[in-house]
């Protein structure tokens, strides 16, 4: 299996397949933390949207991503477009939840103290609160990695013209190749978990000792 | 006078609800003096801080610093709380420095002062920790060290050693004391310990409860360093602590807790944190 799974690697169609995967993700992933973090931080800062918000934050957690998928291909179409969209879907809100909350749980001990040594307005924001926020924003920014490979795979299963993991999967199972099959989904398995241990784990893990933060 | 409140009345509402915290509080503050509030939990003694930092307003009065009035925070008075409020993510040396850079002091002049009022609290090895791998105790000083920086008018402390073992607390009032002594700076001081603010203070106002108001002032003049056992500290000591023990009574029977009180033992002695056994 572990031969296969190397030989598969070394595949050009296969590479290419997966290259395409990765680019969406990238992009998708781009949009949500931009718009994610940006909309947390608008919402964070303001009363009433928070209110509203938070409900319809909880709604939005309960959804599978893949519920998303026939909603962006009601705007897309069939396209590569709609697959961008689910990424963005299933992982904006998860995004803009944990900014929103990171922002407003800012301990005010500490607005307070930076308050009476001058800091208002924009530096307050960007020296404080934003800082004070980052664990809870980069917390958010690993789920919505996770919510967003899901998603991604579920946009690519339904909508099988786009190349990408999801139609591979389909064609071996298709074709019953088994082998194939679970070699594939190794892969995605561990493109998932690279990128978790790797990446966000470690960012956590730094973080937390940077910000003396407790595990 | 440096700082004065007058007639200062502060209201709070919450909830429809409207709680006067302070009624008519009237004193003032000279240059280069150390003045302790002391008076029962909820009396509204940090409130008064707030209002001459300029982070409430009050209800009706008047609150000025140095002839002007006080209509917002300012950097001629800092705040030093109990919780020592330090950002986690930034170093000791760049706490210090944070209130200079708001100010938009260039970096060579910031790590000059950062490194001299470090020196000041004797801290100037930890300037690169964390404040999570410093002590209780040091996060204060850091804290004081921050707020001196920034070369205040008045230094506002509130509660700041509330959350310290009684040997660190000592240690720091010893500190406090050289660095009042070489900055000459104006302090005020809430606590809730009478023995800390005989210990510290040229004056010690009582706090009555709530509505808070200031009930009786005490001159303290003693010479510096003062030790605590000292029999004439203990006499103004217990002579505070007789003015407290109506308010503290008042607030006992306000928390529905007489029951707790045996008829015969005093409600606090001088080193006990009045009313937080309660």
């Amino acid at each position: 299996m572990l031969g296969l799974v190397g030989r598969r690697l070394t595949d050009a169609e296969f590479l290419s397949a997966l290259g395409g995967s990765l680019r969406r993700m990238v992009i998708g992933y781009g949009a949500v933390c931009a718009v994610g973090i940006g909309a947390g931080v608008v919402v964070g800062r303001t009363r009433w949207l928070n209110e509203l918000f938070g409900t319809v934050a909880v709604a939005i957690h309960a959804m599978p991503g893949a519920v998303w998928v026939p909603l962006a291909v009601f705007f897309f179409g069939l396209s590569e477009a709609a697959v961008i969209f689910t990424i963005f879907l299933g992982a904006a809100g998860i995004t803009m939840a944990n900014t929103s909350n990171g922002i407003r749980e800012v301990p005010p001990g500490l607005l307070r103290a930076a308050e009476t040594m001058g800091a208002r307005g924009p530096a307050l924001f960007w020296h404080v609160t934003l800082p004070a926020a980052v664990p809870r924003i980069v917390d958010g920014l690993r789920l919505a990695w996770a919510f967003g490979w899901r998603a991604l795979m579920a946009g690519e299963l339904l909508i099988p013209s786009i190349k990408g993991m999801g139609r591979l999967l389909n064609e071996v199972a298709r074709a019953r190749q088994l082998d194939q099959l679970i070699a594939f989904m190794i892969i995605i398995a561990v493109v998932g978990v690279v990128v978790d241990y790797g990446f966000f784990r470690r960012l956590e893990r730094g973080i937390a000792a940077r910000w003396g933060l407790a595990g | 006078m440096l700082v004065e409140l007058e007639r200062v009345s502060k209201r709070f509402s919450h909830n429809g609800a409207s709680t006067e915290v302070l009624r008519e509080v009237s004193f003032s503050v000279e240059e280069g003096e150390f003045v302790c509030l002391v008076g029962p939990s909820g009396c509204g003694k940090s409130t008064l801080i707030s209002l001459i930092a300029g982070l409430e307003s009050p209800s009706a009065g008047r609150v000025t610093v140095a002839g002007r009035e006080v209509r917002g925070p300012g950097p001629d008075r800092v705040v030093v709380f109990q919780e020592s409020a330090l950002f986690p993510w930034l170093t000791v040396r760049k706490n210090v420095e944070f209130g200079l850079k708001m100010a938009g002091i260039s970096p060579a002049s910031r790590q000059r002062r950062a490194a001299e009022y470090l020196r000041l609290v004797h801290l100037s090895r930890f300037a690169d920790a964390y404040p999570h791998q410093l002590s209780g105790g040091m996060k204060q000083r850091v804290a004081i060290a921050r707020a001196l920086a920034m070369d205040p008018k008045i230094l506002l402390m509130d509660e700041p050693f509330g959350a310290l073992d009684a040997q660190t607390r000592r240690l720091l009032h010893e500190e406090l004391m050289g660095i009042w002594q070489k900055t000459g700076k104006t302090i005020l001081f809430v606590t809730h310990n009478v023995r800390e603010a005989t210990v510290l203070g040229d004056t010690v106002l009582v706090v009555s409860a709530r509505p808070g108001t200031i009930k009786k002032g005490f001159k303290i003049k003693l010479p510096r360093p003062r030790r605590e056992s000292d029999p004439h500290l203990i006499v103004i000591q217990q002579r505070i602590l007789l003015s407290l023990q109506e308010e503290i009574a008042k607030v006992v029977k306000d928390e529905g807790l007489e029951h707790l009180i045996p008829k015969t033992a005093a409600v606090a002695g001088a080193d006990r944190d009045l009313g937080s056994s309660l």
